[in-house]
């Protein structure tokens, strides 16, 4: 998801610099209130950390490719969003400086795209609403389902967010010819896949902290004081963002509505707004070549209809939700499978 | 110059680490804390550099080591970590030396002539514009001495200085140990290097202080070593 | 080699070039820095069909890899990944753009065959002026000029400290990835059963290390201020060498070099 200096034009990546410094500036204020000379030193070496655990190969269970952990919202967890949103900017800054990782350019959009995302609406809209809250009951089971479902909620909205940040920062900077639609039908699901790998991920550390240090997470020790929010306000507050985030990006597709990729672009956002609360069984990999044909078949047969029944009709519109769930799926599966594939070719030769 | 009076201290209730502990040591002497893992000597190094707050009076120079006097107590005492890598936080050694005497607010030339002065004086000049995380295990403990040096402190304390340190290595801290003139206070478990640098030994269990007395003659007292769960050391142990 | 160890070696040979001398790495980092942005703005304004007229920009990093005694090839061997990846947003083009914009001969070229050697060779130009930024200014040195330019403090101390630990940390993993495989032959990656403790545990242990280099912070006085490696004042020359890149860039942005080359040979 590192965007290069050529991708974007000077005006696009002069904006995104405000924007992320604007955020920046107002973290470091906030931070700064607070005990900021104490946080200083946890926050390099959690920083640190990520970096180097960014490089950790994780085996996904039964596809023989490897994952990744993103860290935005790991540091929101661990950190909280301001001291977290720095970090983050700081593995980017040296992972486009040492490692020609992104660019100086285009480090505004970068920050923009991994570290606010991840930890601003991670933390804030996903992160402490779901882990306050008394969503699955009391006791430390229901604590480890909220931290799960937080965290792999987490990482696949804010990388969404983040994938179609890319394409409208690209597009805007009239680099590509791909058309937008076709731009985010190829980003979304990818990032869908991605999102969810790194939300299991990003579970399993938060979790093993959980158990041993529970302390150290942000707003978990916080139940004791009553805080609590009910499970009407998280519902209320993710029914929201997928309200934002789908409606925004129907809107953006109308403006340019031609065809497939259209239609394609359509069904790939609905089928993520519906994907949202059951990627687990989404992601269940074992029948993974049975799901990929069954999808495939799906997509054959029912595209053509939806491009040319328009979107006036509510059943279609269902329908192609559907339809799209599955493909993002089936996407999502063979994204793995190719990852997988490629990267044995890799170390094969 | 190091006091502590009926010093006690406590993580949790109950669990007592240290126990009405009691000693002193005077200006200029190299001492030894030495004492199974465990037995508090670390907690008594947290508690002479006011990263820890106990019961009981501990004095530095005279002062009560206490959080109004940090600035002051700090400024008399020097702390080599046992990881140098928690010490060494700066990207290259130079700015590590920097560090401490530009923050007790010395000019930039003064700093720059101490910074050269304890190189050459340890023989680390090479080292000076090095990158931290580049530069061997050796040649960082050795670099993280000279961060504390370059602070002139009236007193050295060191946890495990010869640890994970290569014979060689190991030879070359302890004889800078030796050459140091400042107030030393020493823990390890390296019993050698401590009858190498120490002139007196104070033997800590289970939060007590067990023994106190000249280094030649502790360590050469197996059953009291072997009490507390430590054995003579080799250069004394007369085996071939 | 495992890919943290690669990162190490990448980072210390970064470090190394940086180390070396040269009229380049005596310069001072802030107008490095500038003329780099700078380099790197103009080069991405170009006109995407403007591959011409951006050809000439390559001039400044060929230079600057002359003056400072960099290796191109450390370069390019640093880019091997990053580089298909800025390539293949650009591969696209040719399918989409199809009219054809010159002929060469019997050979038609299309508009998004130009555009996608114009993304191309925008890619190569500002990753080897970043390359080459980096390879000639010392991180601290670095810090001590966005300092210069009011970057706030907490930032630039955060990314100094973060520098360093990224070695210390990467290290550790590296040595936990390699224990890892040692017991689990065979295995590709980190195996689900271990996916929270094994960077859990390294997280775990970094909270009190963290606590433990506060402390070594504290104990030489600490207060807020991190003081850094004194960097020379900015010179003449300094400015001389920021005034002359800009206005050189500038100059290439606005008269087309190679047209005018080209027309002393072809009429």
């Amino acid at each position: 998801m590192h965007m290069a200096d050529a991708l974007l034009s000077p005006a696009v990546a002069a904006t995104m610099y405000v924007a992320s410094g604007a955020v920046a500036g107002v973290s470091i204020h906030k931070l700064k209130k607070d005990d900021e000379p104490r946080k200083l030193p946890v926050m390099a070496v959690t920083a640190a950390l990520v970096f180097a655990g960014q490089m950790i190969n994780y085996t996904i269970p039964g596809t023989g490719s490897s994952g990744h952990m993103c860290g935005g919202m790991l540091l929101s967890a661990l950190l909280g969003p301001q001291a977290g949103f720095l970090s983050m900017i700081v593995i980017l800054a040296i992972q486009c400086l040492f490692f020609a990782d992104g660019g100086l350019l285009a480090l505004g959009a970068n920050v923009w795209n991994m570290a606010f995302y991840g930890c601003f609406v991670g933390y804030y809209l996903i992160w402490r609403p779901i882990v306050k809250s008394s969503l699955f009951g009391e006791g430390k089971p229901a604590m480890r389902a909220r931290i799960a479902l937080a965290s792999v909620l987490g990482c696949i909205i804010t990388l969404q967010l983040g994938a179609f940040s890319v394409v409208l920062e690209t597009s805007l900077s009239g680099i590509t010819e791909l058309p937008f639609g076709t731009f985010v039908a190829l980003m979304q699901p990818i990032h869908l896949a991605i999102g969810l790998v790194e939300g299991l991920i990003t579970t399993a550390v938060l979790l093993f902290v959980y158990e041993s240090r529970p302390e150290l997470l942000m707003d978990v020790e916080a139940e004791a004081d009553g805080s609590k929010r009910s499970l009407k306000a998280v519902v209320a507050v993710l029914a929201v963002v997928a309200l934002l985030v789908g409606g925004g990006l129907s809107l953006l597709a109308s403006s340019n509505p031609d065809g497939l990729e259209w239609a394609l672009f359509g069904n790939a956002e609905e089928g993520y707004a519906e994907n949202m609360g059951l990627d687990e069984e989404a992601y269940g990999v074992e029948s993974a070549a049975a799901d990929t044909a069954e999808a495939i078949q799906e997509k054959t047969a029912f595209l053509p209809d939806y491009a040319f029944a328009d979107s006036d009709s509510a059943v279609g519109t269902s329908v192609s939700g559907i339809v799209g769930s599955a493909m993002v799926a089936g996407v999502a599966v063979l994204i793995c499978l190719a990852g997988g594939f490629f990267r044995k070719k890799m170390t094969e030769t | 110059m190091i006091k502590f009076q009926n010093v006690s201290f406590a993580y949790e209730k109950g669990r007592p680490v240290l126990r009405d502990l009691s000693f002193s040591i005077a200006r200029g002497e190299a001492v030894g804390l030495i004492g199974a893992n465990g037995a508090g000597k670390s907690t008594v190094m947290k508690l002479l550099l006011g990263l820890l707050f106990g019961e009981g009076r501990i004095l530095v120079d005279g002062t009560e080591v206490s959080k109004a006097n940090l600035a002051v107590i700090r400024r008399k005492l020097g702390f080599v970590l046992q990881n140098s890598d928690n010490q060494m936080f700066m990207p290259t050694v130079y700015e590590d030396m920097i560090f401490g005497p530009l923050n007790y607010g010395l000019s930039r030339e003064e700093t720059e002539r101490r910074v050269d002065a304890v190189l050459a004086r340890l023989g680390l000049t090479e080292l000076k514009h090095r990158y931290n995380h580049k530069i061997s295990g050796g040649e960082k403990r050795m670099a993280a001495i000279a961060t504390v040096l370059a602070m002139e402190p009236e007193a050295i304390l060191m946890d495990e200085p010869s640890s994970a340190l290569d014979p060689c290595n190991r030879r070359i801290v302890i004889n800078t140990i030796r050459d140091l003139t400042q107030t030393k206070l020493i823990t390890s478990h390296d019993l050698d290097m401590i009858l190498d640098t120490c002139t007196r030994v104070l033997l800590l269990s289970g939060g007590r202080l067990v023994a106190d007395g000249p280094a030649e003659e502790i360590l050469r007292d197996r059953a009291l070593l072997e009490a507390n769960r430590m054995e003579l050391p080799l250069s004394l142990a007369g085996r071939r | 080699m495992n890919k943290m160890e690669k990162a190490l070696y990448e980072l210390s040979e970064m470090d190394e070039l940086a180390a070396r001398s040269s009229p380049i790495h005596r310069l001072h980092p802030a107008a490095k820095l500038l003329s780099t942005i700078a380099y790197i703005v103009v080069t991405v304004s170009f006109d995407k069909y403007d591959l011409s007229g951006l050809v000439p920009m390559l001039l400044w990093p060929v230079l600057l890899f002359q003056l400072s005694g960099i290796p191109v090839r450390t370069c390019f061997y640093k880019l091997r990944i990053v580089l298909p990846l800025v390539m293949a947003v650009g591969l696209f083009n040719p399918l989409f753009d199809r009219r054809i914009v010159l002929q060469l001969g019997t050979l038609a070229v299309s508009g998004g065959v130009i555009s996608m050697l114009t993304l191309m060779l925008k890619g190569l130009l500002c990753l080897m002026a970043s390359f080459l930024l980096m390879a000639t200014t010392p991180i601290d040195k670095l810090c001590a000029a966005l300092r210069m330019w009011h970057v706030p403090k907490l930032l630039v101390t955060l990314l100094l400290l973060t520098y360093r630990y990224v070695g210390v940390m990467t290290g550790e993993l590296a040595v936990m990835t390699e224990a890892y495989h040692l017991r689990a032959p065979g295995q590709k990656g980190i195996h689900i059963s271990a996916w929270g403790s094994f960077l859990g545990q390294l997280l775990l242990r970094s909270m009190d290390r963290a606590q433990e280099l506060y402390a070594s912070m504290l104990l030489r006085g600490y207060h807020e201020h991190f003081h850094y490696a004194p960097v020379r004042p900015f010179a003449l020359k300094d400015a001389l060498y920021a005034a002359l890149s800009i206005s050189a860039f500038l100059l290439l942005r606005y008269v087309h070099v190679a047209a005018l080359l080209g027309k002393v040979i072809v009429r």
